[in-house]
């Protein structure tokens, strides 16, 4: 098994080109001035600005977090450029009038916006929001969406269309103080997607964003913000790519998620960012603030992820149960492979009455990387009847790689039911001799028992993106298990 | 000597009163002199210290304390402590031990107890090859204040292939008038082919003052020897604890460990178990039964350095009254340490509205060939248990102690010495009738 193991982890990342297009950068470095200019630059209101330089003045008090299981070069954020567009951005009217560089990319990464412009009225489709590097640069399907009610645009876009709904919820759920780099992003954030569906929609469609890094020296801090009103429901995909590079990039975004009453919102994330080289030289920093709240009855929010990319994964979608019968949900696969090293997981924060949380999560580690798991279940006094079942599960791939679990679970409700468990251990010789007895060939059967391992948690994402994030990870897998 | 010391101040106090008193004190001075420092370095934990996080040792520590007590016990105050039968026993009053008092005649062959401070001086051989070998002074700043400051303790030979059928009782007792900090050390060490059953218990006795008693004991347990360790922490509302257990185990060694917490205001057990060789069992059970206003925080590290070693941990809770309980283990399974097996389960019954459970179970795994679980639950008394006894015919108070029994008694079980088992069971079903 370990020679096929061996020869399959020289697999390359296969999303690593870069795309030839014109940048308009700002200058390196984050002081005042950059916050103004970036500013200035969206044509942003008085409020938006001083909100950033608040978390800016916020930010420079703070102290990086070290508390991760992850070692890594801090990096050095006077030498990041923490604006840039694609050039040639004027309003775009039609898909006729985009750089046809930019179309490249996006059939590159398998995603054809033109293709979905002429499937429309077809049955299962996808609204998208494309954000490169820092700028949303085009979003589909919004017309449709329209008709029912539903915004979905880029936050820039939401910032000058619809202030109010902004200025209502945005920082509700993360605020600037949160942490370092929930205060990084509140300074920087350039763009990032906005989503409302109003009261009794059920969005029609799945809306998802991409996202790309593709200039050199830059960071990418974008924020998403959906609100669902009032029974309503909506389902969003979230992907991302980089190109490869020597360096290590950082992406900081944030995302926050607002449930009404009754509300339901299922948020799933396909994260392929550049994992770094065979060396462990270059890849991206994800440091990911995610957090929904449950803010009255029967609201539900559930992250499912399908983590395989990033030379450092930092990342806990969280759900804060404050309606009291709502529900959060946290299923996770994250693969580590080479020197990846992952720290993530979920926190679960039950303050309302008959509250119930689920947490599978599921790690799998190869190469010399590093896969932790750290989740926090807090029941809050008066969170009567509140329940929770977590189960962490780790697979060891290869005697170099550490997998490890570091659950929190603080309990203040006698009425409260918690329940947690783990396991760790490697692919099972019986159940690799069972395979091979039935003529499936070794490197097979590692990937019939690495998918049965995740089904839990891929059976969770929506049909269109199921397909893609089996595929993911058999690419991902492929470099280590097959 | 007699000095009173003050939280803002609480450091400098110490180090005085360490500096006043080192001369004195048993023991190369130089390891004295490196711990003093490494205390200064990591100060007294706050709760911003993840490791104490949940555990309020500064906010105890804002007390006045002394340093010694002028407070002695007599015989018969002491006899009702010593429940075994027959047993060694070894007291130790305020961190002294005290030979008086002790129950030391007829020591088999092959057996040694006497105070830490003489085995210094008489059994040097075996007091320098082991005597802070294991507990690291940068670890843990109360490791680091015992290494410093220790007066006293027992120390505790059993040589090769000695078997001690008596089991060893070692009775720890604090009794005061004034609020007192105790450092107190033990050192035992079993060697190969030995066998041995101790119990250590922490008493309060007669006291009207706060004791803080930062105890720490070394355990090595040599090649193929097995040993039997039981704690009864038992020190009232005024006991203040914070127990550093270190264990090394050797190949082919089998070890357990019980833990039984019953009272005090504040017990922090840092308990760490290395299995420093091939084919070694560990088995780990604890049970915690709180009320009031008590701070139960039991931190576990159980370290697999090499293959093929099993390590077993049970901790199980009944937590009432507006206490707080802490789980905190954690498992290591080193690089080398292929076919580990190793289980952890953490089990909590909260009885209260006020009472607060925090556990975090942790693995961390270097290892691929390995068998590694954990597994937490906490909820409340199965109300369809109760409803079923309450059809058979029982009242509400007896179904409920039936059912806190019922959950005890699997981490009671595993006590092997008949009258320690009664004897804890007696402790228990009292500490129950008072709920």
């Amino acid at each position: 098994m370990n020679e096929i193991l061996e020869e399959k982890i020289s697999t390359e990342y296969k999303y690593g080109f870069v795309t030839d297009i014109e940048a308009d950068n700002a200058p390196k470095g984050l002081n005042e001035d950059i916050i103004r200019f970036i500013s200035a630059k969206k044509n942003e209101p008085e409020w938006m600005l001083n909100y950033r330089l608040k978390a800016l003045r916020y930010w420079l008090t703070m102290d990086e977090p070290n508390w991760a299981h992850v070692s890594y070069q801090k990096p050095n954020f006077q030498d990041i450029i923490y604006y840039s567009a694609p050039k040639p951005k004027v309003a775009l009217n039609s898909l006729d009038e985009v750089d046809p560089e930019l179309l490249k990319t996006f059939q590159k990464l398998g995603l054809s916006i033109l293709e979905q412009e002429r499937l429309t009225g077809v049955e299962s489709r996808i609204a998208v929001d494309i954000i490169m590097d820092s700028v949303s640069v085009k979003t589909t399907f919004k017309e449709t969406l329209a008709e029912k009610g539903i915004i979905f645009c880029s936050f820039g876009e939401a910032i000058q269309e619809h202030p109010e709904l902004v200025k209502k919820y945005m920082s509700s759920v993360v605020p600037y103080t949160d942490n370092f780099y929930a205060a990084l992003n509140s300074a920087v954030f350039t763009d990032g997607s906005f989503c409302y569906i109003p009261k009794g929609v059920r969005c029609p469609m799945e809306l998802s964003t991409y996202f790309r890094i593709n200039s050199a020296g830059t960071g990418q801090f974008e924020r998403t913000l959906i609100i669902a009103d009032e029974d309503s429901y909506v389902s969003y995909l979230e992907g991302c790519t980089a190109p490869m590079r020597d360096e290590n990039q950082l992406h900081a975004a944030v995302v926050e998620l607002v449930a009404h009453k009754n509300a339901q919102i299922k948020y799933s994330t396909v994260q392929n960012w550049y994992p770094g080289d065979k060396e462990g030289k270059g890849g991206i920093f994800n440091f990911v603030t995610k957090r929904g709240i449950c803010l009255e009855k029967n609201a539900k929010i559930s992250w499912t992820q399908v983590e395989t990319g990033s030379a450092i994964t930092w990342k806990y979608p969280s759900v804060i149960l404050k309606g009291d019968h709502s529900v959060g949900e946290f299923y996770s696969v994250a693969l580590t492979n080479n020197y990846q090293q992952a720290d993530t997981g979920t926190k679960m924060i039950h303050i309302g009455k008959n509250t119930k949380s689920t947490i599978i999560s599921k790690g799998i580690s190869a190469g010399f990387s590093n896969n932790s798991y750290r989740g926090l279940v807090k029941i809050a006094k008066g969170a009567d009847n509140a329940r929770n079942f977590s189960q962490c599960d780790s697979l060891l791939m290869s005697d170099q790689c550490g997998a490890h679990t570091f659950p929190y679970i603080e309990i203040k409700n006698n009425s409260a039911i918690v329940e947690h468990e783990a396991t760790t251990s490697k692919i099972g010789e019986d159940q690799l001799f069972y395979c091979k007895q039935r003529g499936i060939d070794n490197e097979k059967a590692i990937g019939l028992i690495v998918n049965g391992y995740c089904k839990e948690v891929l059976n969770q994402l929506p049909m269109e993106f199921a397909v893609e994030a089996q595929k993911l990870l058999a690419i991902s897998l492929e470099g280590s298990v097959g | 000597m007699e000095t009173a010391i003050r939280t803002s101040t609480i450091k400098e106090k110490l180090i005085s009163e360490f500096e006043e008193s080192k001369k004195i004190l048993f023991g190369n001075t130089r390891l004295r002199d490196q711990a003093i420092e490494s205390f200064c370095k990591q100060g007294i934990p706050t709760r911003k210290n993840e490791e104490y996080k949940y555990t309020p040792v500064d906010l105890m520590l804002k007390e006045e304390f002394y340093f010694t007590a002028n407070k002695n016990c007599s015989n018969e105050q002491i006899e009702h402590l010593k429940f075994l039968k027959g047993a060694y026993v070894a007291i130790i009053e305020n961190g002294i031990f005290m030979e008086g008092l002790s129950n030391l005649n007829n020591l088999p062959n092959g057996l040694t107890i006497c105070s830490l401070a003489d085995a210094a001086k008489n059994n040097s051989t075996i007091f320098e090859k082991y005597y802070a070998q294991y507990a690291d002074i940068n670890a843990d700043p109360f490791i680091a204040l015992n290494t410093a400051m220790a007066k006293d303790g027992v120390f505790i030979y059993v040589a090769k292939n000695a078997i001690i059928e008596k089991p060893i009782h070692i009775i720890d007792i604090s009794t005061t008038f004034e609020n007192i900090m105790i450092q107190q050390r033990n050192l035992i060490v079993v060697d190969e082919n030995a066998q041995a059953k101790i119990i250590e218990s922490f008493e309060t006795l007669d006291s009207n003052a706060i004791t803080f008693s930062n105890a720490l004991t070394e355990i090595v347990i040599n090649e193929n020897a097995i040993v039997d360790y039981y704690k009864i922490q038992d020190e009232k509302e005024l006991g203040n604890l914070v127990n550093t257990t270190q264990i090394i185990q050797k190949k082919q060694s089998i070890f357990s460990i019980h833990t039984f917490t019953l009272s005090g205001s504040l017990v922090r057990n840092n308990l760490t178990l290395v299995l420093d060789g091939e084919h070694i069992g560990s088995h780990l059970n604890g049970l915690y039964l709180t009320a009031g206003n008590q701070v139960v925080d039991n931190h576990t590290v159980v370290d697999h350095r090499k293959p093929n070693c099993n390590s077993n941990e049970l901790y199980k809770g009944i937590i009432d009254g507006k206490s707080t309980a802490t789980f905190n283990g954690k498992v290591f399974v080193r690089k080398d340490a292929q076919k580990t097996n190793a289980f952890q389960s953490n089990k909590n019954i909260l009885l209260s509205e006020d009472g607060t459970i925090n556990t975090k179970p942790q693995l961390e795994i270097y290892a691929d060939d390995v068998k590694c679980s954990h597994g937490t639950s906490t909820g409340k008394l199965d109300e369809e248990k109760i409803f079923y006894l309450l059809s058979r015919g029982l009242g509400t108070d007896s179904a409920k102690k039936l059912l806190m029994n019922a959950f005890a008694s699997e981490v009671v079980d595993t006590i092997t010495i008949e009258p320690l088992r009664e004897y804890i069971e007696g402790k228990i079903l009292k500490k129950f009738e008072l709920h």
